[in-house]
This record gives structure tokens, C-alpha cells and sequence, in this order.
């Protein structure tokens, strides 16, 4: 049976729906804690839901990954891959704490990236969104992970918490429009700004302490030690791609390029920091 | 009415499940589709302007607690995507297989450059940029591809055992 209503109110409605949603948008962009409350109560409420999905969902995301052997397959290239980058974050970190900042800093007894313990969590999703650089990460407040604490992956800073609930959390990539790391050049110890560039993997180094300092390809940059720090001092970030000064500018344009593969990433560590006194 | 209800409810959360813990592992060129949006469009299909832009209104506040964007956002967008395609389809020659792609992908295109307008507006870093054109680009193709899928399921979910579809015609 077709029963034909017709529509009278169709503006107010469309102008309430819309007013509606400016409002919430407003607030939320305001940090309103009631939106942000839903937002992790809804998280966990479909999180096991979620979580059985994930699951019943593996081979088929496995097809479409083009992978052929899976199970014990799979966890071995995952575990060798991640015993691949741990190893190589441990001879980028043996770099950086070979330059003079690193012996200067072990020196002063600053904290360095040794100091802070971590949890180890597992990717469980990537954005549920198009214009988001972020993955899901399967330990929450429960854990002990909170809002703001760095990730690394082995060989590289991966990201920071923005958003935790009981059982997961959401990692802000480093390459995110907007994020910027603190480093240091791995030559010279010139500290700068990397931030993240719309639309691409690469990142920027700005805001140099010394814009004339000489930067090579191939250099790497790291953490910088600066007090009160979100991150710890010396975690590899990135190396350099290409440097150039184009003419008239003040800064020289250097492209960076993060060390670990942010596309593909299995296993993560949220490093407890700024570490919790007396613990 | 009720069941209806239920099913719409039903609908919309099997949707933020598959958006949430399938299709992020299934990008294509880093992409993926807005199955909300999707069914938004579906709605706006079948029962017009004010009850798509409602729907749209209500689907996307929920991808909204699931998104790093600012709530609000996705509602916007679907609830603008649902009245523009609710307005358009009354005069669109109904029996045709190509229909839900070619609703799916206008609709895609609609939905996913107002998010990134309001979004940039909003003062989302990177939203208004090139390649966000992109995206919503291969979003929108996306869209499309999943629509022929989705339509049937909210015309089952729309569908009242009572009234039988109350389909604008």
C-alpha cells in the first residue's frame, strides 16, 4: 500500500537539524565534557561488538590484503617484523645516544626514552574515517594509558594518545595535519619543529633554532630534550628526504620522512611519560 | 511503527560496526565509504527530503562519537546530503538498476564536501586541501560501489508491517 504523505515542514526541519549541528560541533570543538562522556561510553558499549567483527572479519581483510597464508604465518611475520624494527630503533637510539647531546644528556642525568616504562598494545583498526590520521589500539585507561602519552613502534615515534576509554585508545599519527613533534637534528643537535602536512606522508622541519645550520640527506632527527617535554629525548622521528633554501626565504624547506611505516602497523608501545613519580 | 523503529535503530548501529571495525582495513587509495551516508541517501530515496535529512541527522551523530572530528560534523553533512537528494528524487525516473549508484555517488560527493568545508571551517587542520578533493573523489566512487548493497537493507528496515512502504512517489 502506497500512502502519499505531504511534506509541509521541510525547511524548519532541514534549519533545526542544521542549527542543531552547528551547536554540537561548537561544543564539541570547545572540548564540552557531556559530548566527550557519549563519545566514550558509545565507544565501549560496541567495543566487544567491534572486537568480534575484528575477528570474524581477518581472513577477509586478509584476502583483501592480498595474503594468501595466514594464522601461524601471519603471527611470525608480525612478531619477526617487530623484533626487525625493535632492532632497528635500537641501532637508530645507539646513534643519537652516541652524538655529544646524548652523552651530555646521560651526563646531567636527564631522562631519556630508557627511563620510561610502557605498555605493549596491538593495532585493532585504522580510522573509521576519511579525513583522520589515526589507529585504534586494543589498551585503555585500564591499563594505564592515558590521554596525551607518547607511542613508539620499534623503530620510530609513531604518534600520542588523543583519546582513551577503559579498553582502547585512539593513536594521533605523527603525520596528522596540525601534529608537531620537538626534535633534534642528529649532526648538528640544532633543534626544530616537525609538523605533520595535509595530504602527505612526508613531514616538515620549521621553526630551526639555527636556519643556516648545514642539514644532510639521510640525517636523522630525534626527540629533543627540552623540560617538560611530551615525549621522551632520543626516540628517532624521522630522516631527512631532501633540504633546500629556496631563494628569499628565511628557513630552508626540509622534507622529512618517518622511520616507521606508518601504514602498516601491528604493535605499538605507549611509553608511560612523563613517568609517574615514585613508580 | 515500533518494529520499523527497531529496525531503523538496528540498521544504523550494523552500519557503525562495519564502518567501524571492517572497512578501515578495506581502504582503496586511502579511502573508504560512509555506509551512514550511504543509507542516508537510500532514505532520502524513499521517503523524500524531511525524513532523509533526519535520518542523516541521526546516523551521523552516531559515526560522530566514533570519529577524531568534532561531533556534529557527519550530521551535519548527511543530514544536507539527505534533504538534497530527498529534493532531487522526486523528479528521477524510479526503475532503474543504475539508480542507487548514481544517488549513492551524488550523494557521496555532496556529503563528503560539506564535511570537509565545515570541518576546515571549523578549524579542522588539513580538511580544505587538494588532496581531500581526492578523497572524497574516491570516496564518493566507493559510495557508489557499496550503494546497490545497502539500499536493500534500509528498504527493509524502512519497510512497516503494518503500512506496508511509505514510499513517496
Amino acid at each position: 500500500m502506497v500512502v502519499y504523505q505531504r511534506e509541509t515542514r521541510r525547511r524548519p526541519v532541514l534549519l533545526v537539524v542544521v542549527i542543531a549541528s552547528l551547536v554540537l560541533v561548537t561544543l564539541d570543538s570547545r572540548g564540552n565534557s557531556v559530548i566527550a562522556t557519549v563519545r566514550d561510553l558509545a565507544r565501549e558499549a560496541i567495543q566487544p561488538v567491534q572486537s568480534g567483527v575484528d575477528s570474524a572479519f581477518d581472513p577477509v581483510r586478509d584476502a583483501a590484503q592480498g595474503i594468501t597464508g595466514y594464522g601461524s604465518l601471519k603471527d611470525e611475520n608480525a612478531r619477526l617484523k617487530k623484533e626487525i624494527a625493535d632492532l632497528r630503533g635500537q641501532r637508530l637510539r645507539e646513534r643519537a645516544v652516541g652524538s655529544d647531546v646524548g652523552e651530555l644528556e646521560k651526563l646531567l642525568d636527564l631522562p631519556t626514552i630508557e627511563d620510561a616504562t610502557g605498555v605493549a598494545a596491538r593495532v585493532v583498526s585504522g580510522a573509521p574515517g576519511n579525513f583522520e590520521r589515526t589507529v585504534i589500539v586494543n589498551k585503555g585507561t585500564s591499563n594505564g594509558v592515558e590521554v596525551g602519552q607518547p607511542v613508539v613502534a620499534g623503530n620510530g615515534l609513531i604518534g600520542k594518545i588523543t583519546d582513551a576509554t577503559g579498553t582502547q585508545a585512539t593513536v594521533t599519527l605523527i603525520d596528522s595535519p596540525g601534529f608537531g613533534v620537538g626534535v633534534r637534528l642528529e649532526n648538528s643537535n640544532e633543534r626544530g619543529i616537525a609538523e605533520g602536512r595535509t595530504g602527505e606522508r612526508d613531514m616538515r622541519l620549521n621553526f630551526l633554532s639555527n636556519p643556516r645550520v648545514d642539514i644532510k640527506k639521510g640525517e636523522l632527527v630525534f626527540t629533543s630534550a627540552v623540560e617538560n617535554a611530551a615525549f621522551p629525548p632520543d626516540i628517532p622521528v624521522a630522516k631527512v628526504k631532501s633540504t633546500e633554501k629556496p631563494r628569499g626565504d628565511l628557513e630552508p624547506t626540509v622534507v622529512l620522512h618517518p622511520l616507521a611505516n606508518l601504514t602498516d602497523i601491528t604493535y605499538v608501545k605507549v611509553l608511560r611519560w612523563p613517568e609517574p613519580k615514585g613508580g | 511503527m515500533l518494529i520499523r523503529r527497531i529496525r531503523l535503530v538496528l540498521l544504523v548501529i550494523t552500519l557503525v560496526v562495519l564502518q567501524t571495525a571492517v572497512f578501515p582495513h578495506l581502504r582503496v587509495f586511502g579511502a573508504i565509504p560512509d555506509l551512514c551516508l550511504v543509507a542516508t541517501v537510500a532514505m532520502a530515496y524513499e521517503e523524500g527530503p524531511q525524513r532523509g535529512a533526519l535520518f542523516g541527522f541521526a546516523s551521523g551523530l552516531v559515526v560522530d562519537l566514533f570519529l577524531a572530528s568534532p561531533a556534529g560534523l557527519s550530521a551535519l553533512a548527511n543530514a544536507c546530503t539527505g534533504y538534497a537528494v530527498g529534493v532531487f528524487q522526486g523528479g528521477m525516473v524510479r526503475e532503474s538498476r543504475a539508480l542507487p549508484v548514481v544517488l549513492g555517488g551524488i550523494g557521496g560527493l555532496i556529503g563528503g564536501t560539506i564535511f570537509v568545508i565545515v570541518g576546515g571551517i571549523s578549524g579542522q587542520a588539513g580538511y580544505l586541501s587538494l588532496t581531500n578533493v581526492r578523497i572524497v573523489i574516491v570516496a564518493s566512487i566507493y559510495d557508489a560501489a557499496v550503494a546497490p548493497l545497502v539500499f536493500p537493507f534500509v528498504r527493509w528496515a524502512n519497510h512497516d508491517p503494518d503500512y506496508g512502504y511509505n514510499r513517496r512517489r
